[in-house]
């Protein structure tokens, strides 16, 4: 246990770690560095069906090693058993109850890759047990789930890594590259302020729009492998069908919220970075949608955020957008199109003269040994993944809504608050 | 069964027993308020809902009671539309408050007469949302970790003088405590906070001191940067956290601070943070290489390149000749971000007589100098330097980037003459974005260099426009294909091609495993967009094939796909079979194409193909692009239904024809079939409107049915007689002898025929017997039911 002892909140663990400089700590997941095991971290992942289930986690690394996996599916927890063992030998601990993972003493970070309704709950849980925590996108169901991941990993001084990346690395949809030169260009102020900013299928970004749920679903048998009461835990308990549950989970409000819910972020977390947003809220969203039903996520037309300065973030329908040649972000000065298309004439060359953006950790791993915060935390993930709930919301009641930054509330609206906080059913509500 | 209809009853008897209330504006009865909402539903339109939900909001609390008392047991699959209307009320309701206690009222009295706990659940969300607003409790769990407790007793900290607790946090060794304090005070801090926690900074650990540094740089603490500074000059364990913060800070002496620290221990940190420096570099990086070492040197030119400091490019172009074998290669690998295109000439000089590995680094430089130039003058400049240099082909690669139609031109003559320089220019033209390429990249191909054929196909997916010919070009490569990359390339370029040519090709890759699952995405792809356009049996074979391999394949993506093919299935219908009418039958009709086969005609089989029930044409204008009856008709009734699937479309219907000609002039006539309300056909004269005897008689103008919708057309031709009837009104109905007044060619034996409307000879006006054939101009119309009676 000593090991692992920088990471835990005994002062006399405390006294034994000295923080390396950074420039040592870089190097230590290179080639020809052997990491001594003591000092390898170790992760335990919930939800090994779908983005858990990742070739891409049950690699083998030397700076962090998989310990763990859960999963209330005993068909998943079988088959990335098999999958782990390859690279892990049968070291690797299997468990059904998700607690069981988080309070097992050799787990250091807790990989949160269940639906989208667990994450609240999981990481809070993770955070108070002082674990450090990787959660895939969307942060939270809820904006005041948000509220709370913020609130416990902060308690706790816990590092919080949300997964997607797209703020700092990989090619952007539809623009051809990463965001580091968009967000130079915007920062240069060439384009002019407000901004627009357009995500749709004429700038690249799908909003897949048959990730929707079904109604009058036939009621159907749990299948024997299944513990679908703790599949569900705080949503409410609906009879079982098929759909609800693996891969198209996705389609019901229960869960998660179709392509606005589940894409939302990967597509709206970089918008935000770049306008420079991550401490501001939207303080107006407008919705444009056929009627939703109650259970089963449907499409929409578009969404529309307002910023206080005036900056829009414009969502728009598969099939909806407003013209094949829309701009991805409009400003008084320039635009920007699909590809980096961009008005300004030699643009490439002018942001090449300008200095990169200022420095983030985008290494999650040495974020976890220094302590220092993550590029995409608890606090910026939880400002882009209350955009994406907040149109959720709209959606929801088919209305325009009204946002106070500042106490994270709808103004005037009761039932757009009730969607703030949601019900969990049975005991769930105490675990957040 | 016995229960639902108890249930049923019970409901009926619900309604029945309402009170009479007030009607609506409509005058209607809730009942019918309700049945006129619930066969809306859902609605498309935010208005459109709004009007058609307030009067079922107003007629509350009976329209509510209706509603719930129509909720069926979950099992029956029956609630979709109330659930969709009650939903929408409880929406209504909480916008127009007024309204929320009658129906909150409602709902809560309907509770009891759920039929399932399923629905019960439904209602008890909707009353829910109709509540007022509780608080939701925090839990807060009483932890006993120091984390907590420090963290509780910063939120219960009742001073706006922090220093006491945050310094006391910053003495503890244990690193997430003092984090948490200093995030913790960050947004709560001022100046005199900041002054203390820098009186006490010496006493700190370096760990603390750490901390303390990226607190100052996170926070912007401008009034701090001299402590900053001073820890960046120190060149100590804090030197990195200090180097962040300064340039955050930003200012000159930062950057003057960070550029000392260049070729130290602390390079790569002082590297990292002015790569991000707020001001200009122009000016202080040339002046910066003066005595400066050989790597410090290498750091500037790593930084002039990032930043684009184009006032080092003479500098960095003279490090570049070193002999210093690593400055050098920093040099030439920082050039691209340095050099502007007033330095071509001296970057193409050295691109000529540096070493090979050198190559590819001086060719991206080269491209970068004439980076602002337009596409022409970009190859102007680097064919111009090219024509001197003694390694030509070090200029390819550069030259294919500039896309020009002249640059591809260039490297075909040097791949056509087959010289040494051959495969280099092959190499170069592979990563031309340019179209005109395209025809030396498919000869490679064929040849089995699997690059260029790929190559050739990213060129057709971006350029090809023709949705036919896109889909030829792509297939002829997927047929020379060996590896699984271009395999998957060609026929995921396929899917963007939505025709039944792209379907039949991609479906025969279903059973190659390299590509398979590729092969099932573009197959469901394909069928989504031209469902209508497919032979039912094959695309049912092959959608049952793609959602295999999709399940097989299991992740979140494809569970929808499996569903989306399932609704396809379900949704198609097999091909149907024509048959004549009991009329027709007693007149002596006979079935030409019962949607089946094309076992009556011949000639162009390969554009003229069966599709679910149709004859869908995918020809070309011209040539051998024809479909014949087998047979030869004199006088007759040809009757045939068409339908334009894309605007614009033209073809005509041959009569009395050889085969192979063209039957405008060469057989009796051609009776025109032409999209002619699309804009192209602007300009068209009255004897090419659909109809018309071509050339010769023009038909009445009607306007056509939407694309997508079918329409009856009649052909009768008796001697020179003919008549067109479409969709029942007469459009010609003349004869061809008299419209030339018996001169079907210029008397004089010229080509100019004055007496035909088109003033051209028809020779074959005359013809006593011929084929009738489908004549095409391009893709997009089908036909179906065609049917034919000889007038003996």
């Amino acid at each position: 246990m000593e090991r692992r002892s920088f990471l835990k909140r005994s002062a006399a663990g405390a006294a034994l770690f000295t923080i390396l400089p950074r420039q040592v700590l870089g190097k230590m997941g290179g080639a020809n560095n052997f990491v001594a095991p003591s000092d390898q971290l170790t992760r335990g992942i919930i939800g090994v069906g779908g983005i858990g289930r990742s070739d891409l986690h049950f690699a083998s690394d030397q700076r962090c090693r998989l310990t763990a996996i859960c999963d209330v599916d005993q068909k998943h927890l079988d088959s990335a058993f098999e999958a782990a063992k390859k690279s892990f030998n049968e070291t690797v601990k299997t468990y059904h109850d998700f607690r069981e993972l988080i309070h097992d003493e050799n787990v250091d970070i807790v990989h949160i890759a269940t639906p989208p309704h667990w994450h609240g709950i999981m990481a809070v849980e993770a955070a108070n047990a002082g674990k450090d925590i990787f959660c895939e996108k969307p942060m939270t169901r809820t904006i005041g789930e948000g509220r709370r991941v913020q609130e416990a990993v902060k308690r706790n001084a816990r590092i919080f890594r949300l997964d997607t990346w797209f703020r700092f690395k990989d090619t952007f949809y539809g623009l051809g590259t990463d965001v580091k030169p968009l967000k130079k260009l915007v920062e240069s102020g060439l384009l002019g302020w407000p901004l627009k900013v357009r995500i749709s299928g004429a700038t690249g970004f799908t909003w897949k729009f048959f990730w929707v749920g079904k109604e009058n679903l036939e009621v159907q048998q749990v299948p024997k492998e299944l513990d679908y009461d703790l599949w569900l835990g705080p949503a409410p308990y609906k009879p079982y069908n098929v759909h609800r549950t693996h891969q198209t989970f996705r389609g019901y409000w229960d869960y998660d919220g179709g392509g606005l819910a589940d894409m939302g972020q990967h597509y709206i977390d970089p918008v935000q970075y770049f306008l420079g947003k991550d401490d501001e809220f939207p303080i107006k969203v407008e919705v444009d949608a056929p009627q939703q039903h109650p259970d089963a996520v449907g499409i929409w037309r578009s969404i529309t955020y307002t910023y206080a300065d005036g900056c829009q973030i414009i969502l728009e329908g598969e099939g909806f957008e407003s013209s094949s040649k829309v701009p991805y972000i409009e400003g008084p000065k320039g635009k920007v199109y699909k590809g980096f298309e961009c008005t300004i004439p030699n643009v490439q060359q002018l942001i090449n003269e300008m200095p990169d953006p200022e420095l983030r950790n985008t290494d999650y791993l040495d974020c976890v040994r220094t302590r220092r915060p993550f590029a995409l935390n608890e606090t910026n993930g939880h400002h882009s993944a209350t955009i994406v709930n907040m149109g959720v919301c709209a959606l929801r009641l088919g209305r325009t809504l009204h946002f106070n930054p500042k106490t994270q509330t709808f103004i005037n609206d009761d039932a757009a608050n009730l969607l703030v906080n949601q019900p969990m059913r049975g005991e769930w509500g105490k675990y957040i | 069964m016995k229960k639902i209809l108890f249930l049923f009853l019970s409901a009926l008897m619900f309604m029945t027993s309402l009170p009479a209330v007030a009607q609506d504006a409509r005058q209607r009865k809730p009942e019918t308020i309700v049945q006129d909402v619930l066969a809306l539903m859902p609605i498309q339109k935010a208005d459109d809902l709004n009007r058609e939900v307030a009067p079922l909001v107003e007629a509350a609390p009976q329209t509510v009671g209706i509603l719930v008392g129509m909720l069926k047991p979950t099992a029956m699959k029956a609630n979709n539309k109330v659930e969709y209307a009650l939903n929408a009320i409880t929406n209504y309701a909480t916008a127009n408050t007024k309204y929320k206690e009658p129906v909150l009222q409602a709902m809560k009295a309907a509770l009891d007469k759920a039929p399932d706990d399923a629905t019960r659940q439904f209602l008890e969300s909707q009353i829910r949302l109709l509540g007022p607003v509780t608080e939701v409790e925090f839990v807060t769990h009483k932890g006993t970790a120091p984390y907590v407790q420090q963290f509780d007793a910063l939120k219960a900290f009742q001073g706006t003088d922090f220093s006491k607790p945050l310094l006391k946090a910053l003495k503890s060794k244990d690193r997430p405590y003092r984090i948490q304090a200093l995030e913790y005070v960050a947004p709560l801090a001022n100046e005199a906070l900041y002054a203390t926690v820098a009186k006490k900074f010496k006493k700190l650990s370096p760990d603390a001191q750490t901390d303390v540094l990226y607190w100052i740089g996170d926070n912007h603490v401008n009034s701090q940067a001299d402590l900053v500074l001073a820890e960046v000059a120190k060149a100590g364990a804090t030197a990195p956290a200090a180097m962040e913060a300064a340039v955050k800070l930003g200012g000159e002496k930062a950057c003057d601070a960070l550029l000392n620290a260049l070729g130290t221990n602390y390079a790569d940190d002082a590297l990292k943070a002015l790569y991000t420096y707020k001001g200009k570099l122009n000016d202080k990086l040339p002046a910066a290489f003066a005595g400066a070492s050989t790597e410090k040197q290498q750091q500037l030119l790593q930084l002039a390149s990032s930043r684009g400091v184009h006032e080092v490019a003479d500098k960095a172009l003279e490090l570049a000749g070193s002999s210093d074998a690593a400055l050098s290669a920093a040099a030439i690998k920082a050039l691209p971000g340095i050099v502007t295109s007033k330095n071509a000439a001296q970057v193409a000089a050295l691109l000529d007589k540096v070493p090979a590995d050198k190559v590819g680094a001086l060719q991206t430089a080269l491209n970068a100098a004439v980076a602002t130039l337009d596409a022409e003058g970009k190859y102007q400049a680097i064919a111009q330097q090219m024509k001197s240099a003694k390694n030509a082909a070090r200029f390819f690669k550069p030259l294919a980037q500039t896309a020009t139609k002249g640059s591809v031109e260039d490297l075909k003559k040097f791949i056509e003459g087959n010289g040494s320089q051959a495969a280099d220019a092959l190499a170069a033209l592979k990563s031309t974005t340019n179209f005109a390429a395209a025809p030396t990249l498919l000869n490679a191909g064929k040849a089995g260099d699997a690059d260029a054929l790929n190559a050739y196909v990213s060129l057709v997916k971006d350029n090809e426009r023709g949705i036919d010919s896109r889909c030829r070009k792509l297939g002829e490569a997927l047929q020379v294909a060996k590896t699984a990359a271009v395999k998957k390339n060609a026929i995921s370029a396929l899917a963007s091609a939505p025709t039944q040519l792209a379907f039949n090709t991609v479906s025969k890759y279903l059973d190659d495993k390299d590509v398979s699952y590729e092969a099932a995405q573009a197959v469901k792809q394909i069928a989504g967009k031209c469902v209508d356009d497919l032979d039912y049996k094959f695309m049912n074979t092959s959608l049952t094939k793609a959602m295999a391999i999709y399940k097989a394949h299991g992740t979140a993506d494809d569970g929808y796909a499996v569903d989306e093919i399932k609704n396809m299935l379900t949704a198609a219908e097999p091909s149907p079979i024509y048959q004549l009418t009991p009329e027709e039958k007693k007149e002596g009709y006979e079935i030409l194409f019962d949607g089946t086969n094309l076992d009556k005609w011949e000639g162009n089989t390969t554009d003229y193909t069966v599709q679910n029930g149709t004859i869908y044409v995918s020809a070309n204008y011209g040539g051998g692009g024809n479909l014949y009856t087998k047979k030869e008709y004199k006088d007759f009734i040809y009757r045939f239904e068409f339908c334009f699937v894309r605007p614009g479309v033209n073809n005509g219907v041959g009569i009395r024809t050889p085969e192979g000609v063209d039957a405008a002039y060469d057989g009796m006539c051609e009776v025109q079939i032409l999209d002619h309300d699309d804009p192209i056909y602007a300009g068209l004269r009255e004897y090419q409107v659909h109809g018309s005897v071509y050339g010769v008689i023009p038909a009445k103008r009607i306007k056509h049915k939407p694309h997508g919708e079918w329409s009856t057309e009649e052909i009768r031709v008796k001697g020179d007689h003919i008549t067109v009837i479409v969709n029942g009104e007469t459009i010609v109905d003349g004869d061809i002898r008299k419209a030339c007044q018996g001169h079907n060619v210029a008397p004089d034996g010229g080509n100019e025929n004055p007496y035909t409307v088109d003033h051209r000879n028809h020779p074959g006006m005359f013809n006593k017997k011929g084929h009738i054939g489908f004549l095409g101009h391009g893709a997009g119309v089908k036909f179906r039911n065609v049917r034919v009676r000889e007038l003996k």
